[in-house]
């Protein structure tokens, strides 16, 4: 385990006990690549804050939800605020307003246009072991991920939109998944 | 076998990216809950997948939240309730009618899992000791769901606390909680500390309440941190009639 997952679960614990310097030594952990990746799901500024807001109050209110043996605290709360930034998407019936924002999502993903962040190395280390990972990915693959996690698509407007039968494009998630697992845990 | 397993994971691929709609959804909630909790393989791969998509978040670059939201999460939290917060507070039991019977069975059974803490044994010694007490009953809870899973409350006139106990619990659905409801006459009210999540699918849940007031308890499954002022019925939901007290 990493020294950051142990200070993570610390922090986690202390929450756990209402302690509120934990849980905003969490935000300040967190809160920028919640906020980036709110932001970019949502594209809407105020609806990225009403993520990242419900998301930190979701963890205050329920810290329980969090269960240690299932993962780093990391992938949860991420995979909280990405639950979350999907819901709204899908509530407030952007999606299809947002194609053309999705042709694009090269750009972000790719390259660091707001690193003046300043975030813990292993974060920023991890940052560059998961854009490498997506990076390796056939397009095609690629694609299919990038379009339903940062886009907020379903597999079958996923097959729409590439005018591919969703047999392919579940079969291309799969592949792709498959690949970052390994690629990123170095597992079969 | 494997054939289907390609199938099944092809599914938990697309679930773990919300990427699911329609019967495709409806067949993933199935396999999480009646599938996945005993196949070692599945298990693994929707925990693995997990991770990445939780790793995933992390290729977009971050970006300094408004100053602003920080002082309105401050707000939020200040508003909140600190309720008594303990992270062992779920534990183990059994389900079905023979509660007295499959409690006392279990805390041996399950001895390992159950002394991890010594709280946890303290929790599940209180609930078998309200057992005993005098007009105390337990009440199986009916899953409206897909689920052999079992939960049994337990409360008593005067106890003022009820549990409530269960194993093979499946996981709520990504980024929600189970919820515990008291009703009257068809009109729920939300129970504070009422919200839960199984630990490896068992769940002891002990909460000061007295039970008398209401005839109905049920369970659903909410957004996590969401205050909801009315059920969802949503996803798996547990409900059961509670028994009135015998007039004196």
């Amino acid at each position: 385990m990493q020294a950051d997952d142990r200070l993570d679960l610390e922090l986690h614990r202390r929450v756990s006990e209402g302690d509120r310097q934990a849980f905003e030594g969490l935000y300040r952990r967190y809160a920028p690549a919640a906020y980036g990746l709110a932001l970019r799901v949502t594209g809407q500024d105020s609806l990225a804050q009403e993520v990242v807001h419900d998301a930190f109050l979701a963890l205050w209110r329920a810290p329980e939800a969090y269960d240690p043996g299932r993962g780093p605290f990391r992938s949860f709360f991420l995979s909280l605020v990405h639950h979350r930034a999907v819901d709204t998407v899908r509530r407030e019936e952007r999606l299809r307003k947002r194609a053309e924002r999705a042709s694009n999502l090269e750009r972000g993903t790719g390259e660091d246009v707001a690193e003046e962040v300043v975030e813990d190395a292993y974060l920023s280390t991890r940052r560059k072991e998961v854009r490498e990972a997506l990076r390796t990915l056939p397009p095609d693959q690629r694609t299919v991920v990038e379009l339903a996690y940062f886009g907020g698509y379903t597999q079958a407007m996923i097959a729409e939109e590439l005018g591919i039968p969703v047999g392919t494009v579940k079969t291309r998630t799969l592949a792709a998944m498959r690949k970052l697992r390994r690629a990123l845990y170095r597992e079969d | 076998m494997n054939e289907d397993h390609d199938r099944i994971e092809k599914l938990l691929a697309g679930y773990v990216l919300l990427g699911l709609s329609g019967e495709d959804a409806v067949e993933a909630d199935r396999l999480l809950s009646e599938h996945v909790p005993s196949c070692p393989r599945c298990r693994d791969q929707v925990a693995g997948f997990q991770a990445v998509a939780g790793d995933l978040a992390l290729a977009v670059s971050p970006v300094p939240p408004p100053d602003l939201l920080l002082p309105r999460i401050r707000r939020g939290v200040a508003e909140t309730p600190v309720r008594r917060r303990n992270r062992a507070s779920l534990v183990a039991v059994a389900a079905g009618v023979a509660a007295i019977v499959g409690l006392a069975g279990l805390s041996v059974q399950l001895g390992g899992r159950v002394s991890r803490t010594e709280q946890q044994r303290g929790r599940l010694l209180a609930a078998m000791e309200a057992l005993q007490q005098p007009g105390t009953s337990p009440v199986s809870l009916e899953s409206q769901g897909q689920t052999a899973a079992g939960l049994v409350e337990v409360s008593g006139p005067g106890l003022q606390r009820m549990y409530v106990i269960g194993r093979d619990v499946p996981m709520p659905s990504l980024g929600h909680v189970y919820q515990l409801w008291l009703g009257t006459r068809g009109t729920f009210v939300r129970v504070e500390d009422g919200a839960f999540v199984p630990e490896d699918g068992l769940v002891l849940l002990e909460l000061t309440v007295d039970t008398g007031r209401y005839d109905e308890i049920l369970i659903t499954e909410e957004r996590m941190g969401d205050v909801p002022a009315n059920p969802s019925h949503l996803g798996h939901t547990w409900h059961a009639f509670l028994a009135q007290p015998e007039a004196a």
